[in-house]
């Protein structure tokens, strides 16, 4: 009769531990690869935006559609394959929401300029900040209350920015998303390789919004310098 | 933005999202991980690399 040490129980086996490892990589191969296709797809719908010059509200227009989707859809079917249909849905409908505002940042003198320096900036940072988390294999899981709350304040003052025109207040509110959404790049891509985040639907999702927002902020922050308010 | 219902609109999606966020943002303030002083310098570090970075785009366009 075998008798069995309590911390046999306690510890995981050697297969339990390369299966989580397995899980995470193809969690981790997942993201990166919709991650990959959905933001090819959301620049795609950009340029067609930009070439077809909608009217200004369709940037509110498409911001709603999407924010319903993120509320109401997404979390019902991110564990299926109609997950990806949204997110894709979700992507390109913020890419071809931004067309006019690219468009504007275009009309002016060394627009191109701004634009392109914004795109390389923005993939800088995340590849930057994403590959430091996945060379060190830090945990940053410690940073969401901070971001989180940081976030809701941005929120406010963005509610505030509606109503009350202060150029400095909207160029401080871009200010505050570039380096929350760097914060968010770190918490989101250590979540993946730790496995806190196993659903590579949701992951994609977090991911692109920050890169997104951190592209838009970035663009306003550099039309600024570059003469623009 | 001139139209005030606009605005209005935009302003109740943000209440909203901010809404939704506020129990996942306590939850994760009270009960999250707590980092030790060294890790929140090297997130302080990042995170001022990316400030210094952005502010020599500003100074290039």
């Amino acid at each position: 009769m075998q008798n069995t040490s309590p911390l046999d129980k306690k510890t995981p086996s050697l297969v339990d531990v390369r299966e989580s490892a397995l899980s995470t990589n193809k969690v981790l191969r997942n993201t990166y690869a919709l991650l990959a296709m959905t933001l090819l797809f959301s620049a795609a719908m950009a340029a067609v935006s930009v070439a077809i010059n909608p009217p200004h509200s369709i940037a509110l227009v498409t911001f709603v559609i999407t924010m319903g989707l993120l509320f109401f859809v997404l979390p019902r079917v991110q564990d299926s394959g109609a997950g990806i249909a949204v997110v894709f849905a979700v992507t390109g409908l913020l890419g071809f929401g931004i067309g006019p505002m690219l468009s504007h940042y275009l009309s002016f003198p060394g627009g191109a300029s701004i634009v392109a320096t914004a795109m390389g900036g923005t993939g800088a940072i995340f590849l930057a900040l994403s590959g430091y988390v996945l060379t060190t294999k830090r945990d940053f899981s410690f940073l969401g209350g901070f971001l989180f709350v940081g976030f809701l304040v941005v929120i406010g003052f963005i509610v505030l920015s509606l109503f009350v025109n202060m150029p400095a207040m909207t160029l401080g509110i871009s200010a505050a998303i570039v380096m929350l959404m760097s914060g968010f790049i770190l918490y989101d891509t250590s979540n993946i390789i730790n496995g806190g985040e196993t659903n590579y639907v949701r992951a994609t999702v977090s991911m692109f919004l920050n890169i997104f927002n951190l592209f838009t902020s970035l663009l306003h922050l550099l039309g600024f310098a570059g003469g623009d308010d | 933005m001139d139209n005030i219902w606009v605005r209005l609109l935009l302003a109740g999606i943000f209440i909203y999202m901010a809404w939704r966020l506020y129990p996942a943002a306590k939850d994760k303030l009270e009960n999250g991980p707590r980092g030790s002083s060294k890790e929140w310098l090297n997130v302080s570090m990042l995170i001022g690399g990316v400030v210094l970075f952005v502010a020599l785009l500003m100074s290039l366009v």
